[in-house]
């Protein structure tokens, strides 16, 4: 790659610009294995619900992510997967702007929700990740009874008929809230295992049950995206399987974006899976079963055979 | 290299593959052989060693839906299991069609249509199977292919022998009330194409081979 433009690092700053007229090329010498554009463009039936173009991350002068540019079509599971330290992690928490959080962590390039620029000046955090909502690797419930877990977004975040406006405006909005609840539970498959014990500590419950209300804290304020970083990976069998149907289903209606180390998970629980390696770069995005049946990298097919990383 | 163990199970798998087809292109060659010299021992050894192919075939399969269920093999690994366990059952075919010429050979005491060239026919199934097996061990996509239009060739001379023995069948005379030679003229001849059409099978079955190998080499499944 020629170094046309080398942006520097720049810690504690995060500054983003719209990507395309700041194309941002890989410091020399740093290509380990051979990339191609079209291995990485991923053609689809149906829109794209997300849109990263050029996005590069930097942890102070770790160039964590490398000029990644791929879309995320919508009510579609899509896996990403690679070895650790490959910024898969990185990329799904720049779709919510949670690498916000770590001030080493400077985002240049660009990511659209529907067309538009989450990394602009002016966006709405909260908005933003309620509108695209995070499972993390270990559950992680409130230590509050069940039905607060489900209901504390909607409460934070004000709606009309179940939140704070609603309270101030004097509603009573407890039947608004028991139904939000109960719909919330259901979709993540929980409901039939708690309904009976509402106001029991979720920190009582099962590590499978608790990530399921996890899923359900982040259903109950109506996003439109999930992502979702290693959900399973600290669950056994059984609860790993419940939560893939549950992931199954949710891409009926939402898109889900899932980090996994389980390459048989990705396989089988994803329509398309984006393969990052070493280096932070996108090395290949295609259909699940193409990547698994016949990738066109040599280092993907080497990876998801198991033979390094 | 990760994964050692599993490489070497591939490994072990490709060489136990072609074992079996190095014994099964032994029995096809015999039972040719034994066709070719009505040499009822021979024949009589080609379908008595049938059931050492078949438990060598049943052996490889569960070594196939082994490393399917314990390593999940994907991408390539994938393509060369898959591909292996579908060319075993062809294999094991072949081997049952070697069978079927061993017993045309024991139910034909003699020599008859001497103008029908079945060993150039029998050669030429032979030689698309070895091809076919040459292809798997080597990944040669171009043997593959070339394997697959040999097939026309094949065809093409097993349906003149045929039409060349019904011809012959029509125009010859039987003797008015020799019911014995008429019998034995229609054993002949249905053996004959029984032949002609086993043997084109296993041309058939080598086409097969050809065809799960190129998958396996280049995920092409054009000729399957």
């Amino acid at each position: 790659m020629s170094d046309s433009q080398q942006t520097q690092p720049q810690s504690q700053t995060r500054t983003k610009t719209t990507g395309s007229d700041q194309p941002l090329e890989t410091t020399s010498g740093e290509t380990v294995e051979e990339t191609r554009d079209e291995w990485t463009e991923y053609n689809f039936d149906g829109e794209a619900k997300m849109v990263a173009e050029d996005l590069d991350v930097y942890y102070g002068d770790d160039h964590a992510l490398k000029s990644v540019s791929m879309e995320i079509p919508e009510q579609s599971v899509t896996a990403l997967i690679g070895p650790s330290g490959c910024g898969k992690s990185t990329y799904l928490r720049c779709l919510n702007r949670m690498n916000d959080r770590i001030n080493a962590a400077s985002v240049d390039g660009s990511v659209q929700l529907d067309g538009n620029e989450i990394y602009q000046d002016g966006i709405n955090l909260v908005e933003l990740r309620k509108r695209v909502g995070m499972v993390f690797q270990s559950p992680n419930p409130f230590p509050k009874s069940i039905r607060d877990n489900i209901a504390y977004g909607p409460r934070k975040h004000g709606d009309i008929n179940t939140g704070l406006l609603a309270r101030l405006l004097g509603r009573d909005d407890s039947e608004a809230e028991r139904e939000l609840v109960e719909r919330a539970l259901k979709q993540a498959a929980l409901w039939d295992e708690v309904h009976d014990r509402m106001d029991d500590n979720a920190l009582g419950l099962s590590g499978g049950q608790q990530q399921r209300l996890c899923i359900a804290r982040c259903l109950s304020v109506d996003p439109e995206v999930i992502l979702m970083d290693e959900p399973a990976s600290a669950l056994d069998p059984i609860a790993t399987a419940k939560i893939e149907d549950l992931i199954h289903d949710l891409a009926e209606e939402y898109t889900v974006v899932i980090v996994t180390h389980n390459m048989q998970q990705a396989a089988r629980i994803s329509d398309q899976t984006a393969v990052f390696l070493t280096g932070g770069k996108l090395v290949e995005y295609d259909d699940t079963d193409r990547i698994f049946e016949n990738p066109q990298s040599q280092r993907v097919e080497d990876y998801i055979s198991g033979k390094f990383g | 290299m990760p994964r050692d163990e599993f490489q070497q199970s591939l490994a072990n798998l490709r060489a136990e593959v072609l074992s079996m087809s190095d014994l099964v292109g032994d029995r096809l060659d015999r039972a040719l052989t034994a066709l070719e010299t009505i040499d009822e021992t021979a024949a009589r050894d080609v379908i008595e060693g049938d059931d050492a192919v078949d438990r060598r075939y049943l052996e490889l399969e569960a070594t196939c839906i082994q490393l399917f269920a314990q390593q999940q093999p994907v991408a390539g690994d994938l393509r060369f299991v898959a591909a292996s366990f579908k060319i075993l059952t062809d294999l094991e075919r072949v081997a049952d069609l070697a069978v079927n010429l061993a017993q045309y050979t024991l139910e034909a005491d003699r020599k008859r249509f001497e103008q029908v060239d079945l060993s150039a026919i029998g050669d030429l199934a032979c030689e698309m199977l070895d091809d076919a097996m040459t292809a798997y061990r080597i990944d040669d996509a171009a043997l593959c292919r070339s394997v697959a239009a040999r097939d026309d060739e094949l065809d093409s001379l097993c349906q003149r022998a045929s039409e060349r023995v019904v011809r012959d069948l029509i125009e010859r005379e039987v003797a008015d009330g020799d019911g014995w030679a008429v019998e034995q003229l229609l054993d002949d001849v249905s053996r004959l194409l029984l032949i002609v059409r086993d043997l084109e099978r296993v041309g058939d079955h080598a086409v097969n081979v050809a065809a799960r190998t190129l998958y396996m080499i280049e995920s092409d499944p054009e000729l399957v």
